[in-house]
């Protein structure tokens, strides 16, 4: 059976009988004819037979990998921020940002490729901007670059900006536990206000793997 | 006293009034006993953009007093019955202001402060919930109560808590044993003002407070959903998108209100 998580920028796909590792494909270059099993979000609809809603699959990924019965467990992607509260064993609260974390994740990419930044080189700054979303936080970007800061500090304060409001649409809470492309984002992770535990990118497909629970 | 105008009686009866709100009973009464044909304006009533009502309205505002300016303004009417007390809100006082400039009928504002319980059977019985918002919300236009001996009490398996939203088709997605709270509670008992019913919440079974974006009871809606143990605080505006949707599947599949 396959899985697919089929994202804005990335797609994740599992073959539950191959005994093999989660893939990535950009979604670009998905062929169009492409059909999987169960699918979950932003374009699964169009090319899957079953379907699973993006916040089920990331709720139900993280009580399988989370050994806890209290927590928060934040996915942040190329278009949108979502997350998950547990509190005694039981869904406390929710929340999905698709408009004001609009292309958060699509954003960071696109500046590191534009400035030629390999974030992995960068460490959290001191500065952070205040961005209101992905589009809207850039001329921040531009502003300090005219005042003359260096263009890798101000994308990495931008950066720094959409993870505090990341951390914030989650509740602010004292540990956060995340998933999606961001976790390999040391500015990102570093930026983040509080105990991070990261889990990667494959936290939805784990959730489609045990929807049935 | 409930009616704010004291000439609420036309010299002619209207032959079609739109009505905001709950207004008291006493004036549906007068309605039913004329003919009067009552259209909610509340409610979508004609297929017209909203934005017909960016002239006297900003676009930013709530999207079911857009509707009823919009209604005003496309419908043939004879009269508005406008509510604008406690049962209703603020906006809906300022909104009066504004169809009276621009309406060439009479608008007439009332303060529903009606005390009496009519009880709420379709609040609380096993039958869709957009079912049961259309009956409820049909219900306003006339002075007798629904019929309860033909909506049997259910045990619920989720709540809904707030008014009616612009857009019923999030409506779809709950369970049939869904209880009804909040404003809309107050609607079937005909009490639009009565605070203390809509405060009352079943804090046992899941519940979606909704509160319509940019409403001032989305307070109250969010206050609500704090103290909750299970809830879902949610608001939406012209129409629910498909991450609120969303939301509301989620909250409601995990909570085990499906099962």
């Amino acid at each position: 059976m396959i899985l697919a998580d089929f994202g804005t920028s990335y797609c994740k796909f599992l073959d539950t009988e191959g005994g093999n590792k989660p893939t990535i494909t950009a979604t670009k270059e998905l062929p169009p004819r492409l059909r999987v099993d169960i699918a979950t979000g932003h374009n699964g609809q169009r090319f899957a037979r079953k379907y699973v809603n993006e916040l089920i699959a990331l709720a139900r990924g993280g009580e399988s990998l989370i050994a806890d019965d209290n927590y928060v467990l934040l996915d942040c992607g190329s278009r949108d921020i979502k997350f998950i509260k547990y509190a005694g064993g039981r869904v406390a609260d929710m929340g999905w940002n698709t408009e004001c974390g609009a292309s958060m994740g699509f954003t960071i990419e696109l500046l590191a490729r534009y400035y030629n930044l390999d974030y992995q080189n960068m460490r959290p700054p001191l500065r952070t901007f205040s961005v209101t979303c992905g589009v809207l936080g850039m001329s921040s970007i531009f502003d300090a670059i005219i005042e003359g800061t260096p263009a890798a500090e101000a994308v990495a304060s931008f950066v720094k900006g959409i993870a505090v409001n990341a951390y914030r649409f989650a509740g602010s809470p004292a540990r956060l536990y995340l998933s999606g492309g961001l976790c390999d984002n040391p500015i990102f992770t570093g930026s983040l206000p509080c105990e991070v535990i990261t889990l990667g990118r494959f936290v939805l497909l784990e959730g489609l793997l045990h929807r049935g629970k | 006293m409930n009616i704010c105008q004291t000439k609420w009686q036309l010299p002619t009866p209207p032959r079609k009034a739109g009505i905001v709100g709950m207004p008291p009973l006493q004036v549906i009464q007068y309605l039913n006993d004329h003919g009067t044909v009552i259209h909610d304006l509340d409610a979508r009533l004609v297929p017209d953009s909203i934005e017909g009502t960016a002239p006297y309205l900003p676009r930013v505002y709530c999207a079911i007093l857009r509707t009823v300016v919009l209604n005003a303004l496309r419908l043939s009417l004879d009269a508005v019955y406008i509510d604008v007390g406690a049962g209703k809100c603020d906006s809906a006082l300022h909104v009066s202001t504004i169809l009276t400039n621009i309406l060439s009928i009479p608008v007439i504002r009332t303060r529903n402060q009606d005390r009496r319980n009519f009880g709420t059977p379709v609040c609380r019985t096993r039958l869709a919930l957009l079912e049961k918002f259309l009956t409820i919300t049909e219900g306003v236009k006339h002075h007798r109560p629904q019929d309860g001996v033909n909506f049997k009490p259910c045990q619920p398996q989720a709540g809904f808590w707030g008014v009616p939203p612009r857009d019923f088709s999030l409506l779809e997605l709950f369970p049939d044993t869904t209880h009804i709270y909040g404003w809309t509670r107050c609607m079937e008992n005909k009490t639009p003002a009565a605070e203390d019913l809509e405060l009352y919440y079943n804090p046992t079974i899941p519940t979606v407070f909704f509160a319509q974006s940019f409403c001032a009871k989305a307070g109250l809606a969010k206050f609500l959903a704090d103290r909750h143990p299970s809830a879902l605080y949610l608001d939406a505006d012209y129409n629910c998108g498909g991450s609120a949707k969303a939301k509301i599947q989620a909250f409601l599949e995990l909570s085990g209100a499906y099962q």
